[in-house]
C-alpha cells in the first residue's frame, strides 16, 4: 500500500515538473547533440563558471591534469562517446566540485555543461540546455 | 615553559604597522643536527635523513600510551589539500598549510606565533616580490577550486639556518625568516602556465636546497626537474632533467619521440640524503601519457619510475635504478626512500604502487632483493635481479579493458612507510583496490598529452575481505609478514614510529591509532573532525613528548574516488585542515 501511494506521489511530481519545465521555456525536444542543444550565451556563462569552480583542477584549457580528467578532444571522447548528456549532467551535479558536491545552482551545471559542448565543437542552437535530467537522459553524445 | 616567542613591531621597521610576534631563542640550523637531529627535535619531513619516519622518544610508550589526551589542536586553512608534513625546532611547530601558507606555533601550547601568507606577508627587506596572474598561470585560480583534489598541496618544508624554506604551487621556492616568517627571497623555476607546480618541499643536503617539481604530463618544449639552489640566495646552482633527451645518455629509450613528446618523470616525493656518501636519493614518477600505446612508445623511458642518486651540490647523477622499465598501467614509484643499514650493507628501501619492495645498494644502485607482497596481478619480479615481465594479455591496448590489481590508485601511496630500528621492521599505509581499466587516446601536441584518459571501475580487491585499508609491517631484510592490521577504510597518514615500542596511523573515517610496533595491537585510539591526512611527527618540549597528527580535505584517489564508491557508507565533513597534539597528562 505504501508502495502505490509513493508511486503515485512521484508519477504527480514527474507530471508537475514537465509541467513546469516546458511552461517556463525550456523545450528540450532536440534527441541529438548535433541539433543545437544549448545557446552560446549559455556557454558564454557556463566559461565564466568554469573559470571560477573547475579551472584550478581540470586546467584553463580543460586538458586536466594528473588528478583531474580531461574535458576536450579525444580524451573526453574516450570517457563519455555513447554516453548521455544527462549522465554527464548528473556526475557534474553529484560529485562536482569535489570539495562541494552539488555546491552550485542547477543552472550552473547546465551552463558548464554548454561550455563543456561548445568547446568540443558541439554547435550551439536557439535553445539553452535544460537541467532536466530526464530530457538530457535522451540525448547521446555522438561525434558522428 | 619559558616562552620562546615575543611580540614586536617588526612591521614598523618596515614603515608598515603589522605586529608579528618573533622566535627570540633560536638556534641556526646545521648540516650536523640535520645528521644528528637533538633529542626531541623534527628537523626533517621524516624526522631524520634516512626518512624512517621515527622518533627516539620514549617517554609515551607501549604501557601508557592509552593515556594520551589533547593538548591543543589548530585549524589551518581549507583552501587545498591538507596534507602537512611538520617541523620541530626550539620548541616551535612549523605547519605548512595549503596554497603556501606557513604558520609557526608554539609547539607546547598551540599560540600563534607567526604566519607567512604569500602576497600578503611582507619581506624582510620591503620589497615586493608577487607574482603577476600572467605568471601565475593556472595557479591564479580561485581557492575555491583547490581543496578538491591535488592541488594546493604543500607537503613537506625544510629548515636550515635561520630560513624556512617551501615550494609552491605557483612552481616557486621561497625562503623566509625562522624568526619572524618574513619573505626573504622567492625564485621561480618553471612556468605555471605551462602546468609546472610542487606539491613535495625541499630537502637540505650538504649546505644545498634540492627539490623535485611536478606537473610534467602535458607536451612541452620542456621536462621534468630536479634542483639544486643555494640556500642563502637562492640561486639556482644545477638543474637535472629527469627525462632523458635525445642524444644524451639514455635518450634513445622513448624510441624516436622528440623531447616534447617525452613526458612525466615527475618528483612529487621529498627524497633523503646520505651525509657520508654525500648523495641525495630521489623517486621519479611514471612516464606520461600512463599506457605505452598512447604515449608512442615501448621504450624504458628513463628516468621515469626509478631511484636517482644525484650529488647534491653538482647535480651529478652518480646512479639510478629504474624498478619499472616501461611503465603502462600508472605504477608510480615515486615514493619515499629510507636508507637503512642491514648487517653493514648499506641499502635503500622502497615501494611503489604496485606493493613490491625494493631493496637496492646505495652505494652502487645495485638491486639487492625485490619482494612481491603478492596483491598485484600486474607482472612479475624476478626477486634476485629484479627484472620484471609483464603477463599475459596485461599490457594494454587503447580501448581494450584488462582487469588489474591495484587500481590506478595503486596500493601504495604518499603515505610514507616508517622504520623502527627497535623491532627492525617497516610499518607501511596501504590501501586494497582494483580496477576494470581501459586506457584512452589523446592528442599528440603542444599542451596536449596528459595522463591520457581511463575508463575506470574500481572494485575491492579479492583478498581484502572488503577492507581497503591495511597497516603491513615487514620484516627486515626478510620482507616477511611481521604482523597486518585492515580495516573498511583507508589508512590516510604516513606512519610514524617511536622508541615507545609504538606505530601511529590516522584513517580516512576519522580514526587515529596507536599499536603496539611490535605485536600489532592496537593500544589507542581516538576520533577527530575530519579524515586524518598527512604526516604525523613527535617531539619533545620541557621534558614532555608530544605526538602531533594532521588531519586534512582534499586530496585524490585514496582520499576522494576509492572512499567514495567502495565504502559509499562512511563519510567525512568537506572542511577541516588541522593538526591535533596529545601528550600524557602532567
Amino acid at each position: 500500500m505504501i508502495e502505490i501511494n509513493v508511486n503515485k506521489t512521484a508519477r504527480l511530481c514527474l507530471l508537475l515538473k514537465l509541467f513546469l519545465l516546458q511552461s517556463i521555456g525550456y523545450a528540450q525536444s532536440s534527441s541529438s547533440i548535433g541539433d543545437g542543444i544549448y545557446t552560446v550565451a549559455q556557454a558564454e556563462r557556463g566559461a565564466e563558471q568554469y573559470a571560477a569552480r573547475c579551472a584550478s583542477c581540470h586546467s584553463a584549457d580543460l586538458r586536466g591534469n594528473s588528478n583531474s580528467p580531461s574535458l576536450r578532444g579525444m580524451a573526453f571522447m574516450f570517457i563519455w562517446e555513447g554516453k548521455s548528456v544527462g549522465e554527464l549532467y548528473t556526475k557534474m551535479s553529484a560529485e562536482m566540485p569535489t570539495d562541494q558536491p552539488g555546491g552550485l545552482l542547477s543552472n550552473n551545471y547546465a551552463d558548464i555543461l554548454a561550455f563543456i559542448l561548445r568547446t568540443n565543437e558541439f554547435p550551439s542552437g536557439n535553445q539553452e540546455l535544460s537541467p532536466n535530467e530526464i530530457d538530457l537522459n535522451q540525448i547521446i553524445i555522438s561525434s558522428n | 615553559m619559558k616562552t620562546n616567542y615575543n611580540l614586536c613591531l617588526v612591521g614598523a621597521l618596515l614603515g608598515s604597522q603589522i605586529a608579528f610576534s618573533q622566535i627570540i631563542e633560536f638556534d641556526p640550523v646545521t648540516d650536523e643536527m640535520l645528521a644528528n637531529p637533538p633529542l626531541g627535535e623534527w628537523l626533517s619531513w621524516r624526522g631524520n635523513q634516512n626518512s624512517w619516519g621515527y622518533s627516539p622518544l620514549d617517554q609515551i610508550n607501549s604501557n601508557n600510551v592509552n593515556q594520551l589526551q589533547l593538548v591543543w589542536s589548530w585549524a589551518f586553512d581549507d583552501t587545498g589539500a591538507g596534507q602537512a608534513a611538520p617541523l620541530i625546532h626550539n620548541g616551535v611547530i612549523f605547519i605548512p598549510g595549503p596554497r603556501g601558507v606557513v604558520q609557526a606555533l608554539d609547539a607546547a601550547n598551540g599560540d600563534l606565533v607567526w604566519e607567512y601568507r604569500p602576497g600578503i606577508t611582507a619581506s624582510i627587506d620591503d620589497t615586493d616580490r608577487s607574482s603577476s596572474i600572467e605568471e601565475l598561470g593556472d595557479a591564479a585560480m580561485p581557492a575555491t577550486g583547490y581543496a578538491g583534489v591535488g592541488r594546493g598541496v604543500q607537503k613537506n618544508i625544510a629548515i636550515f639556518d635561520e630560513l624556512i624554506y617551501m615550494a609552491t604551487e605557483n612552481a616557486s621556492i621561497v625562503a623566509i625568516d625562522a624568526r619572524t616568517g618574513l619573505l626573504v627571497w622567492e625564485t621561480q623555476t618553471a612556468d605555471p602556465a605551462l602546468g609546472y607546480y610542487y606539491t613535495a618541499g625541499p630537502i637540505i643536503a650538504n649546505g644545498v636546497l634540492v627539490t623535485g617539481i611536478t606537473g610534467c604530463d602535458r607536451y612541452k618544449d620542456d621536462v621534468c626537474f630536479i634542483t639544486g639552489h643555494d640556500p642563502l640566495s637562492g640561486e639556482e646552482l644545477w638543474r637535472f632533467a629527469t627525462v632523458a633527451a635525445p642524444g644524451t645518455p639514455g635518450g634513445d629509450t622513448w624510441g624516436d619521440l622528440a623531447l616534447r613528446f617525452r613526458a612525466g618523470a615527475d618528483s612529487w616525493q621529498a627524497g633523503s640524503y646520505d651525509p657520508e656518501k654525500n648523495l641525495v636519493y630521489y623517486g621519479t614518477a611514471q612516464a606520461k601519457p600512463w599506457a605505452r600505446a598512447v604515449r608512442g612508445t615501448d621504450g624504458d623511458a628513463l628516468y621515469t619510475n626509478s631511484t636517482l642518486a644525484l650529488n647534491p651540490n653538482t647535480g651529478e647523477l652518480n646512479w639510478y635504478y629504474q624498478h619499472l622499465p616501461g611503465e603502462t598501467h600508472d605504477m608510480d614509484e615515486v615514493f619515499e626512500t629510507v636508507l637503512i643499514d642491514v648487517d653493514g650493507r648499506e641499502s635503500i628501501f622502497k615501494m611503489g604502487k604496485l606493493a613490491i619492495l625494493w631493496q637496492l645498494d646505495r652505494e652502487t644502485g645495485e638491486l639487492i632483493k625485490a619482494t612481491d607482497m603478492g596483491y598485484q596481478t600486474i607482472l612479475n619480479v624476478n626477486p634476485t635481479s629484479g627484472n620484471i615481465t609483464y603477463r599475459d594479455g596485461m599490457i594494454p591496448r587503447i580501448g581494450q579493458q584488462i582487469d588489474m590489481c591495484p587500481s590506478t590508485s595503486g596500493f601504495k601511496s604518499w603515505r610514507a612507510m616508517a622504520y623502527s630500528p627497535q623491532t627492525k621492521a617497516l610499518y607501511i599505509p596501504i590501501t586494497l583496490n582494483c580496477e576494470l581499466a581501459t586506457f584512452g587516446p589523446t592528442e599528440q601536441v603542444l599542451g596536449g598529452g596528459g595522463t591520457g584518459p581511463v575508463r575506470r571501475t574500481n572494485y575491492p580487491h579479492p583478498d581484502s575481505g572488503g577492507n581497503l585499508g591495511e597497516l603491513l609491517v615487514l620484516d627486515v631484510p626478510s620482507a616477511e609478514v611481521k604482523w597486518r592490521y585492515r580495516q573498511r577504510a583507508p589508512i590516510n597518514t604516513a606512519a610514524l614510529t617511536t622508541a615507545g615500542n609504538l606505530v601511529f596511523v590516522g584513517d580516512w573515517n576519522r580514526y587515529m591509532y596507536a599499536f603496539d610496533a611490535e605485536t600489532g595491537e592496537k593500544l589507542w585510539q581516538t576520533r577527530v573532525t575530519t579524515s586524518a591526512q598527512g604526516f604525523p611527527i613527535s617531539y619533545m618540549v620541557d621534558d614532555r613528548q608530544y605526538v602531533a597528527l594532521p588531519v586534512g580535505v582534499g586530496g585524490a584517489s585514496w582520499s576522494g574516488m576509492l572512499p567514495r564508491e567502495l565504502t559509499p557508507e562512511l563519510s567525512r565533513p568537506r572542511n577541516g585542515n588541522s593538526i591535533y597534539v596529545f601528550a600524557l597528562p602532567e
